[in-house]
């Protein structure tokens, strides 16, 4: 199996926005969200790029994928039938191939050598099979995640078979049908925002489009699930650090975990020690003052 | 290896299911010994828990039922209090280990093994219940609520929908759940006990039925309402970040802020709410004890500054009605909670079969919460329709596996196979009745286990054909054969259930069955039992063209035989005959929105008036949009109307009228002869603490020991032959009357139902329900026809118990008793007082206390701490009037029931008819055994006593008091009356109430003779002297207290009693002790009892002294 393609997602009405803000990367330039997921990409070898959009965006996203804007394709998600139909969009780009999808409102800071995504196309090309990236999480975290359930593979301590894929499970579906051997108590495989998907998965996408009459439309993870059903699909887990931009604090602790993995650490620690003590210190003068 | 080990370990069930009674029969006291010790090895040695529960079992049914039986047994013993109070702390194996050691040092005897019978008997129990919960915990689905500590780890979120606004009417929308409930064709003999599924899955089957549910007007005037399901949950969001609960069946609600209040369960009436929010995961169990905001949780879950309203509703369904109602409407307040926080598939509709198993598992765990229990099927309205309920083996992905051989949860197997038309011919044949008693069903609960797990042979016998007849049912069911069906019901009835708990069964559903029986002939094809005992909810099978008739009669039957037994037997309501149907979608949910979204009608007449004294700024807004559409309501829709009528009642609210009032009361003491006076000094006594139930006590300093070797005569044995002739010379000379006490309430009998209890009619003897009073006169009539002259009865009475004796007496023609039998009726009577907050907490604090299994201890803990509070702010040492009269008054104590006999004139009436009278046998009227007995009226002539009082040697159960010498005098000692509780443990005799009178020596002592008993001034001057002389206890008794439909609380009250065992502390009166066997003096204060009583063969000894009529 070989990856060339790779399709963002960015046109949820909460998430379209996420993309365009500016961060300080690892390598101390200022950089768009979008450009930071791009190179992710790129880093792993795949450089046809898709990014699914709302209607009109593509311009804000040209500007400031900067000198990636030439290798990028735009996608329209025309009406907001959710997540999974966001993907559905993307199908006329991928043509029939796997595809690496990354979400756009997610920052990846790998611990290794190697980036993100590039460790699960990896596995993928190896396995010859669609994987997802998946992070043992606390169940307290599950209304946020999409959550794996399914079997260790022997001789791989990072690897599973899915079996099952629920969006956002309550504890009680999570404890009945996730449990996944090996995991502490109350842990669960969540879904890390990086899939590599084999085009099967349109197919099922266009059947559960036709049929779903959810308010949230159709999720990747009710597609994941019926793929597990179909074909071959394994779980990667991660130890890296991912990001969620869209959540309160989420750009500022993304910003925070860039800079203290790249080459301006020395600086923002001691910066931010500085501004502790400042605040501490002054604190503790104005109590003896008073 | 053991011969009882042999059979606990056997594979091969012919082995396995050998009863241990057959085996204890033939053995010697000896061989039983060395078997328990080597059951009491193997319990501790075997991996196996149903293993270590049987042997636990074998070791208290021989020490209870075996070894006192066999010849060589030493009667008399001291039980160490040390291992007293371990057993009531719940330290089972401390317990055990300490009678243990006593039992090698003073050898084998009937004491000790009492003892060791109790601990076994309750650690057994325990192992059980803490394994059911063990698997409570561990089923998949529940185990995250219990690692859920703090509130930022609530991992559930309300579903968004339930925070959509209806635009314009800003009314919240509201979460429907609307759930039937179950009844059982069978339950296989109690075979849903969750211990016996564990241990023996293939044998747990139940047919349960989904049904729904309408009260027909007993008149039979008004317009039939159509079934629908009886019990409703309501959720809804509201903008304030409380949990508000509201019960509209019991009429309260709450707003809860704090986390440690939901864990309060005995607080208020909320329990059952408070159970499913927790057991739903809104507060999961996990969190008891967490100090964080409750409205930081509520954030978390839905969104800061919300909350949740909870609300229940129950159709009109009486308590008690055997269709587990409560049950099912927890499970469908979970099942709502659950829907609500998105731990189903759907917001709405009907439940898939993992979520109803999930909400099953759920509403058992709620149950453990909640200090209740219930059957393993009881949750069945949350399935449709009839299903085949059954137990299943645990395999290896069960948490259960390896521990025991069945799983907690059952499976359901709905029945799609039966004839189109079965249901349809169930509905046209049924009628469904609640007959009006509410019985405890726990200790019959317990009885069942224990018989099985000791395979006793009858009742095993009796299981086996209650198995097969489960497989009648079914076949009958498919066939659509109701008529069958009734005839197996019936006979599940008469035979299984009865042989194994012949207190499923009383006298009042005997005679309704009896009745219908006659009335409807070969029309009537069947009667059958509901849940776990009858007289509550039952069904009565007819032919269908007589259905609609019978409806109609069966109120009637069932009030008129009410009325018959109400003195005797404890109603909670009065009967009622349910209109119902099958019901086919089980629990189900829908959506209530835009301008319907209000709650059910009954919630305003609660909320409301609240809201009213608010200021309508201070309202929220959408408070206020909610009121703004309940008065709109209340013009138009049918549900609604006349509720502004329903809220004035409830602004202003009325005195009550009629018998429950005030005016009664004082009425009814006018009657009696009420002593105002002495009355306020008790209550002014017990005010300033002069009195009370820690000054019942001697001083500390007293010198309280046991028994010399010669003070007690051991007439366990055979009398002399002299003693029998003088016995029986002095009978057939008409020397002797019999007086049954029965002026008292008999209060643990029923929990303080106010029924007589020497009416009940406790026990089927010789082919019928006999009551206690029949039993006595049996007894008189067998010694009168063995001497020759009948023997005056004399039956003591108080206000209570009079009107009802005397009628019942009448109308069954005095049991056909021949001789003279006459009723002594009481003088004095006392109104109870609502205790002082001191007594109650020396009663519960100081005092010796039962630690109850975890939970069941902390719902006690918070019931007895809202006692408290309601002493303290109905005011403590205050007249208690809130009850029905009679519950409010008491009769003062025993001690009086004697010189009642004096000043009533009945003892002047039975000399003047029989001057030959010398003797009186005095009993109580829960002592069974106790009957003329020539050889003990023999040894009292020749002891010359004025008093021969009946002793017996001490069990662990007998607490009360005892013999002793008190500073050297030889006495009757009152349990009340003692300084420490380690005392009473240091007595070997233990106070039989039976007491054998020489009239003119008593006399005497009243400073009279025979030719005084005319004068009632100095009878009057006399008797006040001695009473004078009488210490005055403080007792706290328990009285019901019933509202609603078929509710009851019980509450602590104060009353004062003198007893009669105080006579034998005056110098100037000769007093003899003579020790007797235990089956004569063993007295019956409980009905959970009564099981141990048939099996020790006590009832067998008791008809061996009686003539029926």
């Amino acid at each position: 199996m070989n990856i060339n393609k790779a399709v963002i997602t960015a046109a949820g009405s909460n998430q379209r926005n996420l993309p365009l803000q500016t961060l300080i990367d690892r390598d101390g330039t200022e950089k768009p969200v979008l450009a930071i997921i791009v190179e992710e990409t790129l880093r792993a070898g795949v450089e046809e790029i898709c990014v699914v959009v709302q209607p009109g965006d593509e311009k804000p996203y040209s500007e400031v994928a900067g000198e990636h804007a030439a290798r990028l394709q735009f996608v329209h998600q025309s009406e907001p039938l959710g997540y999974g139909h966001a993907i559905y969009s993307a199908r006329d780009f991928v043509s029939g191939d796997p595809f690496l999808h990354l979400v756009g409102d997610h920052l990846f800071i790998s611990r290794h050598e190697k980036g993100c995504a590039q460790q699960v196309v990896e596995v993928a090309e190896a396995e010859n099979c669609a994987v997802s990236a998946v992070q043992a999480t606390r169940e307290s975290l599950l209304p946020y995640f999409g959550t794996v359930g399914g079997q260790r593979i022997q001789g791989r301590p990072d690897l599973y078979r899915i079996e099952t894929v629920i969006e956002k499970p309550s504890p009680t579906v999570a404890e009945q049908q996730l449990i996944v051997p090996g995991l502490r108590a109350g842990y669960y495989l969540c879904l890390y925002g990086i899939h590599v998907l084999t085009p099967g998965i349109f197919d099922i996408l266009e059947s559960l489009l036709a049929t779903s009459n959810q308010p949230i439309g159709v999720t990747l993870s009710d597609a994941s699930s019926e793929l597990a059903k179909h074909e071959q699909y394994l779980a990667l887990e991660k130890d890296d650090w991912r990001y969620d931009i869209g959540v309160k604090y989420g750009l500022m602790n993304a910003q925070l975990a860039l800079s203290l993995s790249g080459s301006d650490r020395d600086e923002v620690l001691s910066n931010l020690l500085e501004l502790l003590a400042q605040r501490e210190l002054g604190a503790a003068r104005k109590l003896d003052t008073n | 290896m053991s011969a009882l080990i042999r059979i606990i370990t056997a594979t091969d069930p012919h082995i396995r299911d050998q009863s241990l009674d057959a085996f204890c029969r033939g053995a010697s006291s000896q061989e039983l010994l060395d078997e328990c010790e080597s059951l009491e090895r193997f319990r501790t040695d075997s991996g196996n828990l149903y293993e270590r529960v049987r042997a636990l079992f074998f070791l208290y049914a021989i020490h209870r039922y075996h070894l006192p039986t066999k010849p060589g047994m030493a009667a008399r013993a001291l039980i160490p209090y040390e291992g007293y109070t371990n057993l009531l702390n719940r330290r089972f194996e401390e317990a055990i280990e300490i009678f243990q050691k006593t039992q090698r040092e003073q050898g084998a005897n009937d004491g000790i093994s009492s003892a060791l019978a109790e601990s076994y008997h309750r650690l057994g129990f325990q192992i059980l219940a803490d394994q059911v919960r063990k698997s409570v915990r561990s089923v998949r689905g529940n185990q995250w609520m219990f690692r859920t500590g703090h509130t930022a780890d609530q991992p559930l979120r309300i579903r968004p929908d339930l925070f959509k606004l209806q635009p314009g009417r800003l009314l919240f929308p509201i979460l429907r759940e609307a759930t039937p409930v179950r009844m059982d064709l069978t339950h296989s003999g109690w075979s849903d006990i969750f211990f016996l599924g564990m241990d023996f899955p293939e044998a747990a089957r139940v047919i349960n039925i989904s049904v729904d549910l309408s009260v027909r007007d007993p008149d039979g005037t008004a317009a039939p309402n159509l079934p629908r399901p009886p019990v409703e949950a309501y959720f809804r969001i509201i903008d304030k970040p409380v949990l508000r609960l509201v019960s509209v069946d019991l009429a309260t609600s709450a707003e809860i802020t704090t986390l440690a209040e939901i864990f309060d369960f005995a607080k208020d009436y909320l329990g059952l709410l408070k159970a499913a929010i927790i057991s739903s995961g809104i507060v999961p169990p996990g969190m008891e004890g967490a100090e964080q905001p409750l409205s930081d949780l509520l954030g978390r879950l839905g969104r800061p500054g919300h909350g949740i309203e909870l609300v229940s509703r129950v159709n009109g369904i009486p308590k008690g009605s055997r269709l587990a109602v409560s049950t099912n409407l927890l499970a469908s307040l979970i099942s709502v909670c659950m829907r609500a926080t998105g731990q189903t598939h759907a917001l709405t509709g009907e439940l898939r079969e993992d979520e109803r198993r999930q909400v099953a598992a759920r509403a058992i765990l709620g149950e453990w919460l909640a200090g209740s229990g219930g059957g393993w099927q009881d949750s069945g309205g949350v399935w449709p329709g009839i299903k085949l309920i059954q137990g299943v083996v645990a395999s290896e992905s069960d948490p259960e596996f390896g521990i025991s051989r069945g799983r907690l949860l059952p499976e359901h197997k709905i029945l799609t196979d039966m004839a189109e038309l079965t249901r349809q011919r169930l509905q046209d044949s049924l009628v469904l009745v609640h007959g009006g008693m509410a019985q405890d069903v726990g200790p019959v609960l317990e009885m069942v286990t224990e018989k099985y797990l000791l395979r006793s042979e009858a009742e095993w016998r009796g299981r086996r054909q209650a198995m097969e007849l489960l497989n009648d049912v079914l076949k009958r069911l498919k066939s659509g054969d109701i008529k069958g069906i009734g005839s197996a019901t019936q006979r599940n009835f008469e035979g299984p259930i009865q042989t194994i708990i012949p207190w499923a069964s009383n006298l009042y559903t005997e005679t309704l069955i009896q009745r219908v029986q006659s009335e409807f002939g070969e029309q009537f094809w069947g009667f059958w039992m509901l849940g776990g005992m009858s007289g509550g909810g039952m069904g009565f099978i007819f032919d269908p063209a007589r259905k609609s008739e019978a409806q109609g009669r069966l109120q009637e039957i069932m009030s008129q035989t009410k009325r018959a037994f109400e003195s005797a037997v404890p109603f909670a309501m009065e009967p009622v005959v349910y209109d119902f149907s099958v019901n086919e979608r089980g629990s189900c949910a829908s959506m209530v929105t835009g301008p319907d979204a209000l709650m059910p009608a009954g919630y305003y007449p609660i909320v409301v008036p609240d809201l009213l004294r608010l200021e309508p700024r201070n309202l929220s807004a959408t408070r206020r949009a909610e009121l703004d559409r309940f008065s709109e309501a209340t013009r138009t829709e049918p549900e609604m109307s006349g509720m502004v009528q329903t809220l004035f009642d409830h602004l202003l609210p009325h005195g009550e009228e009629g018998e429950g009032g005030a005016e009664s009361i004082d009425d009814l003491l006018a009657r009696l002869g009420f002593d105002r006076v002495e009355h306020e000094q008790v209550r002014s006594d017990l005010k300033n603490g002069r009195i009370g139930l820690a000054q019942n006590r001697l001083p500390v300093n007293s010198q309280i020991v046991d028994v010399e070797p010669n003070d007690v005569y051991d007439a366990t044995g055979e009398l002399p032959q002299r003693c029998y002739d003088d016995g029986m010379r002095a009978l057939a000379a008409g020397e002797l009357a019999v007086v049954s006490m029965a002026g008292g309430a008999g209060s643990r009998w029923t929990q303080g139902a106010g029924v007589v209890k020497a009416l009940n009619p406790f026990c089927n003897l010789s082919g019928k329900h006999r009551s206690f009073i029949e039993a006595h006169l049996a007894k008189s009539r067998h010694t009168s026809r063995i001497s020759g002259t009948f023997l005056p009865h004399v039956i003591t009475t108080s206000y209570m118990t009079h009107e009802p004796i005397e009628n019942y007496l009448k109308s069954e023609g005095n049991y056909g008793y021949e001789g003279p039998l006459i009723l002594s009726p009481g003088r004095a009577v006392g109104l109870r007082l609502i205790p002082t907050a001191r007594d109650l907490r020396f009663a519960w604090e100081e005092l010796p206390q039962r630690i109850l299994d975890d939970q069941a201890q902390k719902v006690q803990d918070s019931l007895r701490a809202a006692l408290i509070s309601w002493a303290e702010t109905a005011g403590e040492a205050t007249d208690y009037v809130d009850n029905l009269p009679r519950q409010c008054l008491h009769p003062v104590g025993h001690w009086y029931e004697i010189p009642n006999l004096l000043r009533n004139g009945v003892l002047a009436r039975l000399l003047d008819d029989r001057p030959s009278l010398k003797y009186l046998m005095v009993h109580n009227i829960d002592t069974l055994g106790a009957n003329v007995d020539p050889a003990l009226l023999g040894w009292h002539i020749n002891s010359e006593a004025a008093l021969t009082t009946e002793v017996i040697t001490r069990r662990i159960d007998d607490r009360g008091g005892g013999l002793a010498r008190v500073d050297g005098n030889l006495r009757l000692i009152e349990g009340l009356a003692l300084p420490r509780e380690e005392v009473e443990f240091d007595l070997s005799y233990y106070n039989t109430s039976t007491t054998w009178i020489d009239i003119d020596r008593m006399l005497a002592v009243f400073g009279l003779g025979r030719s005084d008993l005319g004068d009632e001034i100095k009878l009057a001057e006399s008797v006040r002297a001695v009473a004078a002389r009488m210490p005055t206890y403080i007792t706290l008794k328990d009285v019901k207290k019933r509202w609603g439909k078929g509710q009851e609380d019980i509450y602590p009250v104060i009353q004062f009693e003198k007893l009669w065992g105080d006579m034998t502390a005056l110098p100037e009166l000769s007093c003899r002790y003579i020790a007797v066997p235990r089956m004569r003096g063993q007295q019956l204060k409980d009905s959970a009892q009564l099981d141990g009583w048939l099996r020790d063969l006590s009832a067998a000894y008791l008809e061996s002294l009686c003539d029926w009529a």
